[in-house]
């Protein structure tokens, strides 16, 4: 990847947290819901995930990220992939929002 | 599929069913029915099928059509089907209450009002069984929570026969006179298939996956759950064989019901455990208020059985019938159902409004819509009325019971206020509020 393409991944990140978790009221990169983030020649493939599998939420998020990262200038394309494999754990959130939820400290 | 969408008729079924609520609550208060009258009387025969029908299973029907696809992530199979089985559940009722008003004198009705109303009746939950079964047999092997969902089916469809059968009966037809000890053995089949396997029985199953999601408990072992389906499935079976079997006078009743209550016992116990596990798993430790009175509401089931043993041990069970089906409807069912409503009504109203625009404006949370500490008061006073209420009942102080049950509508009416205030964004405050693109969404329709 280059210099470039890095910088676009680190904007993508950043533009993707707009999108909240309803449920939670964090933004999703912060919950850990983003798996990855790749640039492939303009096109961003992004994975991500949801608490629940079938949760009504769940499509809604994929659209919010799709439509946020399409606003990022450089990004011709968005391809999101909803998976739940690994299953999203608590564990998988940023230390600071984790405590300011009220979570366990989780292994 | 990996998401499901919003039911569209969700949010009337929840309206319907509080309006059927409130019109119970308020004729136990103005002293209509049990206790100041025979508790299989035709009064009586009104609140309870208010209440269970009306409000508990009108509500329940509303909320698995958004959840059964949820538990299995699979769609809805007919969502068109949700409205007309709405329009028959409640006209199916109005005429089955007016048939009880004619039985009961209260004004002089034709006879076949009980039949034709058991029939809608039965035509709705027909509709309801067919569109959540077919979903749930798109789904096989069910996940556990939706087995007991499919355990609750069944025992609906088992209600709604009784039920037909006995407006057979009691309406004087003549296919009717050829069961003279029906109603006898009929009706604690007809009860423990209704309160038990429908009511508590799909609670049960919906509160697994619903308390493990709110509270961010693992809840992914397959074995979770199975020791209170297997013990609920033997009471249920017991209970439902030993009533057709007492039905042919080939035994007794009271050995099957024994025999089913203790298995009963032993599912709610397991239950009890699982819920206390899942709480102790938790990886969220603040919980919101819908989860906490989830939790007080499952207490009070808990309560219920209890108190059901302690009257059996000491044979005075069944002069406290009435004070043990009061506190499962209320304390129990009610109390769970409200808690819930507390936190799907916001939930859905936040996906109907910010879904659309997410990820091109800032939006606010699920928890922006409510105001707990507002709503907490409600909830304390629906709890406090319930089982002061239950302990009048039990020393037979019928006015007391009258006022506890004011206050329990009360606290109905405070809590439906919230939900509207829900609907209405009224909590969220600022330009979050109606973000560009956001639209406000209808009191008793969504957009899906």
């Amino acid at each position: 990847m280059t210099i470039d393409e890095d910088d676009l991944v680190a904007q993508i990140t950043q533009a993707l947290k707009v999108v909240v978790d309803p449920e939670l009221g964090h933004n999703i990169v912060d919950l850990g819901f983003i798996y990855d983030v790749s640039i492939d020649d303009g096109a961003a493939h992004i994975t991500m995930t949801a608490t629940t599998r079938g949760c009504p939420a769940a499509s809604f998020l994929k659209e919010g990220v799709a439509n946020s990262a399409c606003l990022v200038p450089g990004v011709e394309s968005v391809d999101v992939t909803m998976t739940f494999e690994p299953a999203w754990q608590p564990s998988m959130i940023s230390p600071g929002v984790r405590s300011s939820l009220g979570f366990a400290e989780v292994n | 599929m990996i998401g499901t969408s919003l039911c569209r008729w969700a949010n009337s079924y929840f309206a319907v069913a509080i309006l059927w609520l409130l019109l119970a609550e308020g004729l136990i208060v103005v002293g209509f029915g049990f206790p100041n009258s025979d508790i299989g009387g035709p009064d009586t025969l009104v609140i309870v099928h208010i209440v269970c029908i009306g409000w508990v299973s009108t509500v329940l029907c509303g909320a698995l059509f958004q959840f059964v696809p949820v538990l299995v992530a699979r769609p809805l199979y007919a969502e068109r089907l949700t409205l007309p089985a709405l329009a028959l559940l409640t006209l199916g009722l109005t005429v089955l209450l007016a048939g009880f008003l004619a039985l009961g004198g209260h004004f002089n009705g034709p006879p076949w009002l009980l039949p034709f109303g058991a029939s809608l009746l039965i035509a709705g939950f027909a509709l309801v069984v067919a569109n959540l079964g077919m979903t749930l047999w798109s789904a096989r092997p069910l996940p556990g929570p939706a087995r007991f969902v499919a355990g609750g089916l069944a025992c609906v469809c088992v209600t709604a026969v009784f039920g037909g059968m006995f407006s057979l009966v009691l309406s004087g037809t003549a296919i009717g006179a050829q069961w003279p000890d029906l109603l006898e053995s009929g009706v604690p089949i007809h009860a423990i298939a209704g309160l038990g396997g429908w009511l508590t029985f799909t609670a049960m199953g919906v509160s697994y996956r619903l308390l493990a999601m709110f509270m961010l408990a693992p809840d992914g072992d397959a074995r979770l759950g199975r020791p209170a389906w297997l013990a609920g499935v033997a009471a249920l079976t017991i209970g439902l064989v030993g009533g057709v079997l007492a039905l042919w006078r080939m035994t007794g009743l009271n050995p099957a019901l024994l025999l089913a209550g203790a298995s009963a016992l032993l599912s709610l116990a397991a239950y009890g455990r699982d819920v206390l596990g899942l709480y102790e798993a938790r990886k969220r430790r603040t919980l919101e208020l819908n989860t906490r009175m989830s939790l007080v509401a499952v207490a009070s089931l808990v309560a219920a059985a209890l108190l059901a043993a302690a009257l059996l041990a000491t044979s005075s069970f069944p002069l406290h019938v009435g004070t043990i089906a009061f506190l499962v409807a209320f304390g129990w069912l009610t109390g769970l159902v409200l808690a819930n409503l507390y936190k799907i009504v916001p939930f859905l109203t936040w996906l109907e409004t910010y879904g659309p625009v997410m990820g091109r404006v800032p939006t606010p949370r699920v928890q922006d819509l409510v105001a707990e500490r507002r709503a907490l008061k409600w909830f304390v006073l629906f709890f406090a009325g319930s089982w002061a209420a239950t302990l009048m009942l039990l020393i037979d102080a019928a006015f007391g019971f009258r006022v506890a049950v004011a206050v329990v509508m009360l606290a109905t009416l405070g809590l439906s206020e919230e939900f509207i205030r829900a609907r209405r964004l009224a909590d969220v405050t600022g330009p979050l509020r109606l973000p560009a693109g956001a639209a406000a969404p209808h009191l008793l329709v969504s957009r899906n």
